[in-house]
């Protein structure tokens, strides 16, 4: 299992405040982690951290494999970051922005020629570039923000709260391109408080709490570790032994149990595999009378974390 | 791509000062700072030709006219520069969250600061260098042909020296503080505080040498044997601060081995007779006022690169 980003201790406090408390993290490479926690929880300066914004109070912290300190150039290379709310210098053209960033990060001319009308496409920027960042709409600065994360091509993308001040439709493109950017190889690491965002888009995810991680796992086995598998409930017509047996051999099921008519099935998966399992019934001669998804969401699994007295939630990591 | 990026510093060097240079360039202060510097340059070249017609006298050739004034910018032109050109280069980008972006890219922090630098130092050269020639130019056009214009590059060193006393204290207080206001207003004070003194200083302890080491004006002296640019002074008038190097460097070169000698103010304006203080060379009068301006200088950006090095980024 190789790394990307390690944290062993991490401490952060803000006079009086510790806010971020003894914090471990493990974000694996080419998976996209999600960084779940309410306002306030020690995320943002979490991220600070990483980039080398904040100077930690305790711990050791690694990206890359290297420990963070000072500047470190070299680990900069490779990492692309998109502050929350980013704010870019307003004297300059969108294209300009992205044209110095290109040579802050040592590209060629052609490099640059190459990558940034590609990137204003991608975050549909196009036509716009030669505006003023300081006319841009929040929504712009933001896509903008990811454009800028993306621009020399890096190996782990951190993304501080990629949805905010977005629309619907710009927070379904930026889910889209997330996806995409993973696609290709990278790590991401992104920070919500949109857990419907990251439960569609992560495959792993550490929810924080008053600096304090509180789980952190796949999104399955977070969801499963508090709530136990996701399960489907089948009312056939008829009960047939043949097609809870044909159900049983699928991948997926962890169990199955009958009761009459009804079959619960209990998955080792959250995928919605309805379809599969609708399509096995059919196969081994069931008629399906009626199906339903069972499954605790992130959500419910997040409000179950934070409201649980401190002590109950350190005995779950 | 990523292999092949990041191999060259100078690239990502120049970036930084072009991305402080635009900024420079785009600011309505620096534009207006300018704009302002060229009505006064023209007014000082074009109202002697004005009263001369008024009154009916021709107005006399003066050949030195150029060397003499440079491009007119005084001690609070500097200031004003100074102010206008880095007084939000660094607390500005905290104030506006722009930091943030910048100091997640691979350059290093003392790159930025450099760059920034490098920035300030080019667009004072740029400003400074079309508001000489346009002086000469007018100048010539003015006061007839002009001595000595092959001196002008001197003194247009000469007063980004003295400017960049103003710059770095600006940016230390701005570093420190993260606020361009505070900037601002405390090098308005200090330069206030240091005009409104210095003369009340020189006047009550008959030029303390202490005048010599502070930014500014400083001591008043005169080039031995030299004609007066006015009746009532000895000679061509020497000012011994941080603001004078161009005046300083420009006189040397055109009287190396004179010397100079520093009288008692009080008795200067009583029309009385002239108490001569003490007699150094230009020459030390040239080296002491470059050496307290860099002194300064490396003091105060020292204590900006120190304060941006550690600045941890909260915004």
């Amino acid at each position: 299992m190789e790394l990307v980003i390690e944290t062993i201790g991490l401490t952060k406090r803000y006079g009086s405040l510790t806010a971020v408390n003894r914090l471990n993290l493990k974000v694996e490479k080419n998976t996209i982690h999600g960084f779940l926690g309410p306002n306030g929880a020690g995320k943002t300066t979490t991220i600070k951290v990483l980039v080398g914004l904040l100077r930690p109070d305790g711990g050791t912290v690694k990206v890359l494999g290297r420990e963070v300190h000072g500047d470190m150039p070299d680990v900069r290379l490779r990492v692309g970051y998109m502050p929350e709310l980013p704010k870019f210098p307003k004297h300059l053209r969108g294209w300009e922005l992205l044209d110095i960033y290109g040579r802050m990060y040592g590209m060629t001319k052609q490099q640059r020629m190459e990558q940034i009308p590609k990137l204003l496409d991608m975050v549909d920027l196009k036509g716009r570039e030669k505006d003023f960042v300081g006319k841009y709409s929040k929504g712009m600065q933001q896509r903008l923000g990811i454009a800028q994360a993306l621009l020399n091509e890096p190996e782990l993308v951190i993304l501080d709260e990629p949805s905010l001040g977005l629309d619907p439709v710009g927070m379904v493109e930026v889910r889209e391109l997330i996806k995409e950017i993973a696609k290709e190889g990278r790590t991401v690491f992104l920070s919500s408080h949109l857990l419907f965002e990251v439960e569609q888009i992560c495959t792993h995810v550490t929810i924080i709490h008053k600096g304090e991680s509180l789980i952190s796992d796949t999104l399955h086995n977070v969801s499963s570790r508090l709530s136990g598998p996701a399960t489907v409930k089948v009312e056939l017509a008829k009960s047939s032994d043949a097609v809870v047996e044909a159900v049983r051999q699928l991948p997926f099921v962890f169990d199955i149990t009958q009761d009459g008519n009804m079959l619960t099935i209990e998955l080792k998966t959250r995928d919605d595999v309805r379809a599969q399992i609708s399509q096995e019934i059919t196969k081994a001669g069931g008629v399906i009378v009626s199906m339903s998804l069972k499954g605790q969401t992130l959500e419910e699994v997040f409000m179950q974390l934070i409201t649980k007295p401190q002590g109950e939630k350190r005995n779950e990591q | 791509m990523n292999s092949k990026i990041g191999s060259s510093w100078k690239t990502r060097f120049w970036a930084v000062v072009k991305y402080e240079l635009l900024w420079n360039i785009r600011k309505k202060k620096f534009l207006g700072m300018v704009v302002v510097a060229f009505i006064l340059a023209t007014l000082s070249l074009a109202l002697p030709v004005l009263l001369s017609n008024m009154i009916g006298q021709p107005l006399k050739q003066n050949p030195d006219y150029v060397i003499s004034t440079g491009a007119g910018i005084g001690g609070l032109g500097m200031f004003l520069f100074a102010v206008v050109v880095v007084m939000n280069s660094i607390s500005g980008e905290f104030e506006s969250g722009s930091i943030v972006p910048l100091l997640t890219k691979p350059v290093s922090r003392t790159m930025v600061f450099l760059g920034k630098l490098l920035a300030a130092f080019i667009t004072l050269l740029s400003a400074y260098a079309v508001l000489f020639i346009y002086m000469a130019v007018g100048g010539t056009i003015v006061y007839g042909p002009q001595n000595n214009l092959h001196l002008l590059p001197l003194t247009l060193l000469g007063t980004i020296l003295s400017t960049f006393v103003w710059i770095a204290i600006v940016l230390a207080i701005g570093t420190t503080s993260k606020s361009s206001l505070i900037a601002a207003l405390g090098t308005f004070g200090i330069f206030i505080a240091l005009t409104i003194s210095s003369p009340i200083i020189s006047i009550f302890t008959d030029q303390a040498w202490i005048l010599n080491y502070v930014p500014g004006s400083g001591m008043t002296g005169y080039i031995n044997g030299t004609n007066p640019q006015t009746p009532y002074t000895p000679g061509i008038a020497v000012a011994t601060g941080t603001d004078n190097i161009a005046a300083n460097l420009i006189n040397y070169m055109l009287y190396p081995s004179s010397n100079v000698t520093f009288f008692n103010i009080g008795a200067l304006r009583g029309q009385t007779q002239l108490v001569e203080l003490h007699t150094e060379p230009l020459s030390t009068v040239l080296t002491r006022s470059i050496l307290v301006a860099l002194a300064y200088i490396i003091a105060f950006l020292s204590v900006s690169w120190y304060a941006f090095k550690r600045a941890q980024i909260l915004e």
